[in-house]
């Protein structure tokens, strides 16, 4: 909504002459000022000059010099190149050297054209930023103002301060300026009423006019509909303050009957329509709901399809407006109108925006008409609105008015009580004030004692219907500054950490192991996905943004490829990624959705090193971060087992493709991506990647925290190097280990693999290192010698393996 | 007959011997000074003392002594091995420590060159630290976190927060809709609703969580965001109250300069309701390009909770009052760091999370 400052202070003359003053306090009310622009910048320098003398430019076609008489300043030729100059005698507009014309993005300084020098210019209404286009220069009424007088004191509708406000949908009557005059009067202590009609109110009955008859066939969604007809009209271009006005307020002047009803939308925040009466079969308004398929072409010209939740203005053949949203264009009014009829409604603001909404049409009326206008004002805005169409287009208007009242809209009394104003804000506004604050607001007290009043709610306060409301009006009118601060006495008992706790040491935990943390959409496209083998898709957005992002995602993989792939364009080889976020899975019959949190990290490039060639990460990697990851979450050593090939996610890499389990739970999966879904994601062969599953993470029964006493007599340790076959998975031995050294074995590590000289192809040496313990004695050498030799003939027997020396 | 020679040859080893023993402690302390390093000295400890040694080979003739004489020998050997063994010790012990100080005195280590990490360093997405950051300051005060679900039903999005069905209010927040009817939360005020339905008051909740509207992602806007709704509900909760827990939070937040101050404004499930700015931190309300002049930020938008909420969510309107607030994370966090562009933080570029 824009708001002009001067019309406001034309409404409110005791206003201060600041606009940045009055922009603070509609503020401080409520109503936001965005932003606050000048109309007309550029046109306060320029000055009225005659035309005394005309002659074409002796090089140039089409420029001519005109001499132009400027008062106490005297006479100057400039070049012109407009084509309505007009004869001496006309009044133009005369910009001196220096003049900025920020609408054109200029200066007007000295130009030489064609050997002939100009100091100055004649404008246009384009040039001075008070019209969007203009064909030619100004030309202004010749006894409109004496040579010399400054442009702006001529036709002061040419400069404005223009609020662009952020009016919230609660507050329709702010659309308007009558309304924001209100306001700002209240917010500034001043007793105000809207300005007197300049004619009297119109009568008004069915039978007031006998020239058009009126049939509400829909009262739910057209409570009242009121017309007046005037004839003999001339269409034409407004005059230019009511262009002006309407250009400042961001609405395109088209023709005097038309810019009134807009100057009156403007006005009073209530949307009016002019009809060609002629076209109008039968003198008839029927206002009904559209019959299924009706068609109507409405003023932007589309021929548009009407369903039965449309609501129509009619006459007896066809629909000739789409009601509050858009005018047809068969009944519009043109430059042949000779007679029109006026509307002046209140339709039900719920019908109104559904209609808007399916014919995607946001139109100033629709604006208003769905936040629900002034349901009281109707006669007033309609004879305010005949009387100055009647003045533009020198016609006269029908006697009366045409109102049918399908059903009263009642105006609710609300009853506020005192005490319940310190109980809700915490500080008391006396009840004198609150009374003085919600009659400047319009509020009609209606009856009060000691604990309470009751005031009737204005019909241009839909938004007002209970107790509350009114104490927030008194609160808005006292001043939200003075709101005194306390701090709450007594806070909630506390319950028992929910997920959140969980999900931060998740993340904590993954920083700690050098990861980024990256943020992801939920919304993903099916392909990817499938691409990453992840379950299909169960909540599927019906308006998705666009196809990329159409599905809730299975998978936190996709959004991390799409990181990583970027930072591969950009350069970066090297990434470590975590993303913790939901997956949404099949809603259970009648249930909304599952949501499950989940984990997952991806390494790709090389691991950190530390002054040495740098290596690839591989999927050790990978099983060292769920493990870390898992110990830090759960306390407990989870294992990673090779999937079977029939169990394997085809996004992981055949050779490398793990199930994470703790405590025989599966928990998540690691691996090696498989290179088909690397290239389909535009990501490097060397990344691995870790998921976890953190709701079963969660839901893991819990571990007593209890810890291991110490050892109280010494370990012996004994190493020994098997050299093996690839085919037998150190893993195997280890466990082998594991069982033969039976109660004596404390531990079994393996801590150093070799390959190379004296190490037989497709073998490697691994070494393993015991640890023997005995928890009641100290073991004997000779003891541990024995299970040693146990321990080293076992492995070797099982695996064939060569102790290697 | 058979005494005298022996006792003479007797004697003239024993003499031998220790002529060997003179000589080896004439020698040994030359010797040991002369060794400048541990090994060397170890070695010509050795020489002297060892199994093979020079004072075992000396003692070889000891066989041809006469047993009477042995001992006495046997207990100048000994006093000669304490003498060489304490001497021993002592050039030992200058040996390191001359090496102990030409340790300590030697080129300094460059510790230029790069530290080694127990851990690469990892780091928090900004959207994580400072909703951390601001659902610990609640916790503090007193509010408990409380979790719901993405995807809602409209009847607790919407309808039971007072946006009824058509409403231009739902224009403020426009909604990603299921296939199945369902919609994407527009705000965490759907856990409002969740909370009064199954609990009584007293009580007081902080709501953080992904929200989504569809608006086109740019500079300014992203589809899907965080946000952090709180709300407490008690008999005689205040608007002065609200008042005094957001100014505590901003101040713990922002530092205890700051101030906050209260707009008129509407949310259809709070009344009366209220945009809450803080002073611009930058230019601490001076004016600059970040507060766009005005000195004021604003980061919250807050009220008191509708009767009308009460009333469907089955709380007693005339017996509990209540507040609620919530605030944009990405728009603090865009704030703090001076982040231009809100698609920074889901593009994840690590050259700007490696700054976190
Ligand atoms: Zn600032």
């Amino acid at each position: 909504m824009k708001a002009s400052f001067n019309w406001l202070r034309a409404l409110v003359p005791t206003l201060p002459n600041d606009p940045r003053e009055v922009a603070g306090r509609l503020a401080r009310g409520g109503i936001e000022v965005e932003t606050m622009r000048t109309f007309g910048d550029g046109a306060e320098k320029c000055i009225i000059a005659r035309v005394t003398a005309l002659r074409a430019h002796p090089a140039r076609t089409g420029l001519r010099l005109v001499t132009v008489d400027l008062g106490a300043v005297g006479a100057i030729e400039v070049v012109c190149g407009a084509a309505n100059v007009p004869d001496p005698g006309g009044l133009v507009v005369f910009a001196p050297l220096g003049t900025t014309l920020p609408a054109k993005g200029m200066t007007i300084g000295r130009r030489e054209i064609g050997g002939i020098v100009s100091e100055g210019m004649l404008c246009s209404e384009a040039e001075l930023g008070v019209s969007n286009e203009s064909d030619g220069i100004i030309v202004l009424p010749a006894e409109l103002a004496a040579p010399g007088a400054r442009f702006i004191d001529a036709v002061p509708s040419a400069h404005d301060t223009i609020f662009e406000l952020g009016v919230t949908p609660n507050r329709p009557d702010a659309l308007g300026h009558i309304g924001l005059a209100r306001d700002i009067a209240a917010l500034s202590s001043i007793d105000w009423t809207p300005p007197p009609l300049k004619s009297a109110l119109l009568a008004h009955g069915k039978q007031a006019t006998s020239e058009v008859t009126v049939r509400i066939e829909d009262a739910e969604g057209c409570p009242h509909y009121a017309a007046t007809i005037v004839e003999a009209v001339t269409i034409e271009p407004s005059p230019l303050w009511l262009q002006h006005r309407l250009t400042s307020l961001g609405i395109r002047p088209i023709s005097n009957v038309v810019d009134m009803t807009n100057l009156m939308l403007m006005l009073y925040g209530h949307p009016l329509h002019a009809f060609d009466f002629d076209r109008v079969s039968d003198a008839t308004i029927v206002v009904r709901r559209a019959r299924e398929g009706e068609r109507l072409t409405t003023l932007d010209g589309v021929e548009r399809t009407l369903s039965t939740d449309d609501l129509v203005i009619c006459d007896t053949k066809a629909p000739i407006a789409l009601a509050g949203v858009m005018g047809g264009a068969a009944s519009e009014v043109t430059s042949l109108t000779k007679r029109v009829l006026i509307e002046c409604a209140y339709f039900d603001p719920r019908v109104i925006r559904r209609a808007a909404r399916r014919h995607a049409i946001h139109s100033e009326g629709s604006h208003r008409f769905e936040r629900g206008i002034d349901s009281g004002d109707t006669m007033r805005v309609l004879t305010d609105v005949t009387a100055g169409v009647v003045e533009l287009t020198r016609g006269h208007a029908v006697p009366g008015a045409t109102l049918v009242v399908a059903k009263e809209i009642r105006q609710p009394s609300v009853r506020l009580r005192n005490a319940r104003i310190s109980q809700l804000l915490g500080f008391d506004i006396p009840a004198a004030e609150v009374a003085t604050s919600l009659r400047r607001l319009g509020f009609v007290k209606l009856s009060g004692d000691a604990e309470s009043s009751t005031f009737v709610v204005p019909t241009f306060r839909p938004d007002v219907s209970r107790e509350v409301d009114l104490i927030e009006e008194a609160v808005r009118l006292h001043g939200f500054d003075a709101i005194p601060r306390a701090m709450p006495t007594v806070l909630a008992i506390q319950g028992p950490p929910g997920r959140e706790t969980f999900l931060r040491r998740v993340r904590d935990a993954a920083v700690t192991f050098g990861l980024y943390e990256a943020l992801t959409y939920s919304f993903v496209s099916p392909e990817q996905l499938e691409a990453v083998g992840a379950p299909a898709p169960t909540v599927i957005l019906k308006n998705p943004m666009n196809d990329q992002r159409s599905v809730m995602r299975t998978s936190l993989l996709p959004g991390l490829f799409e990181s990583l792939s970027r930072a591969r364009r950009h350069g970066e080889r090297d990434v470590r990624l975590f993303s913790v976020g939901t997956l949404f899975g099949e809603a259970p019959a009648g249930q909304l959705p599952l949501e499950t949190s989940h984990f997952s990290a991806l390494l790709a490039g090389d691991r950190p090193s530390y002054l040495q060639h740098a290596e690839p990460v591989d999927a050790w990697d990978a099983k060292g971060l769920a493990i870390g990851m898992l110990a830090k979450l759960t306390k407990r050593s989870a294992d990673v087992v090779t999937y079977t090939a029939d169990k394997r996610p085809l996004y992981l890499h055949p050779r490398a493709a793990g199930e994470v389990r703790v405590d025989g739970v599966a928990v998540g999966r690691i691996g090696l991506l498989h290179p088909d879904v690397a290239a389909k994601f535009d990501v490097g062969n060397d990344t691995v990647v870790v998921e976890l599953n953190l709701q079963t993470i969660a839901d893991l029964p819990k571990k007593a925290e209890r810890i291991a006493h110490l050892p109280k007599f010494p370990a012996s340790t004994r190493d020994l190097a098997l050299v093996l076959s690839d085919d037998i998975p150190a893993g195997d031995v280890l466990a082998n280990i594991v069982a033969s050294a039976g109660d004596l074995g404390e531990s079994v590590s393996i801590f150093d693999r070799f390959v190379g000289k004296g190490i037989p192809a497709d073998h490697a040496s691994v070494a393993f290192r015991v640890v023997y313990r005995a928890s009641n004695r100290t073991l004997t050498d000779a003891e541990i010698d024995a299970r040693h030799a146990a321990v080293v003939a076992a492995a070797q027997s099982r695996f064939g393996a060569q102790l290697r020396s | 007959m058979a005494g005298p020679p022996q006792s003479s040859n007797s004697e003239n080893i024993e003499s031998n011997i220790d002529a060997g023993l003179a000589t080896l402690r004439a020698q040994f302390p030359a010797r040991f000074n002369a060794a400048e390093s541990e090994p060397s000295l170890r070695e010509e400890n050795a020489k002297l003392l060892g199994k093979k040694g020079e004072l075992t080979a000396i003692l070889k003739q000891l066989g041809a002594v006469a047993p009477e004489a042995r001992k006495a020998i046997g207990e100048r050997v000994n006093a000669l091995k304490t003498e060489v063994e304490a001497a021993f010790q002592k050039r030992l012990a200058t040996i390191e420590a001359a090496k102990r100080d030409a340790e300590l005195n030697a080129r300094p280590f460059d510790l230029t060159l790069p530290g080694r990490l127990a851990a690469p360093i990892g780091h928090a997405h900004p959207i994580s630290i400072v909703r951390d950051e601001i659902v610990d300051i609640f916790a503090r005060l007193g509010f408990q976190v409380h979790d719901g679900p993405e995807i809602e039903l409209e009847d607790y999005n919407f309808t039971k927060l007072g946006f009824p069905p058509d409403h231009p209010a739902t224009d403020m927040q426009d909604s990603f809709w299921t296939t199945s009817g369902h919609l994407l939360r527009t705000h965490t005020s759907n856990i409002q609703v969740r909370a009064m339905l199954s609990q009584k008051p007293p009580f007081a909740f902080i709501a953080p969580g992904a929200v989504y509207r569809r608006d086109d992602e740019d500079a300014t806007h992203l589809p899907m965001f965080h946000q952090i709704e709180g709300f407490m509900v008690n008999e005689r909760v205040t608007f002065a109250e609200l008042r005094g827990v957001l100014t505590e939070f901003a101040e713990r937040l922002y530092g205890r300069d700051t101030t906050i101050r209260f707009r008129p404004s509407y949310f259809p499930f709070v009344e009366p309701g209220a945009e809450v700015d803080v002073r611009c931190v930058f230019c601490k309300g001076g004016g600059c390009s970040i507060c766009k002049q005005t000195g004021w930020i604003e980061i919250l938008g807050a009220g008191m909770i509708h009767p009308a909420v009460f009333e469907h969510c089955g709380i007693d309107p005339e017996k509990y009052t209540g507040f609620a607030f919530g605030m944009g994370v990405e728009r603090i966090a865009m704030l703090r760091y001076d982040i231009p562009d809100l698609r920074m933080l889901v593009e994840n570029d690590p050259r700007f999370l490696v700054q976190f």
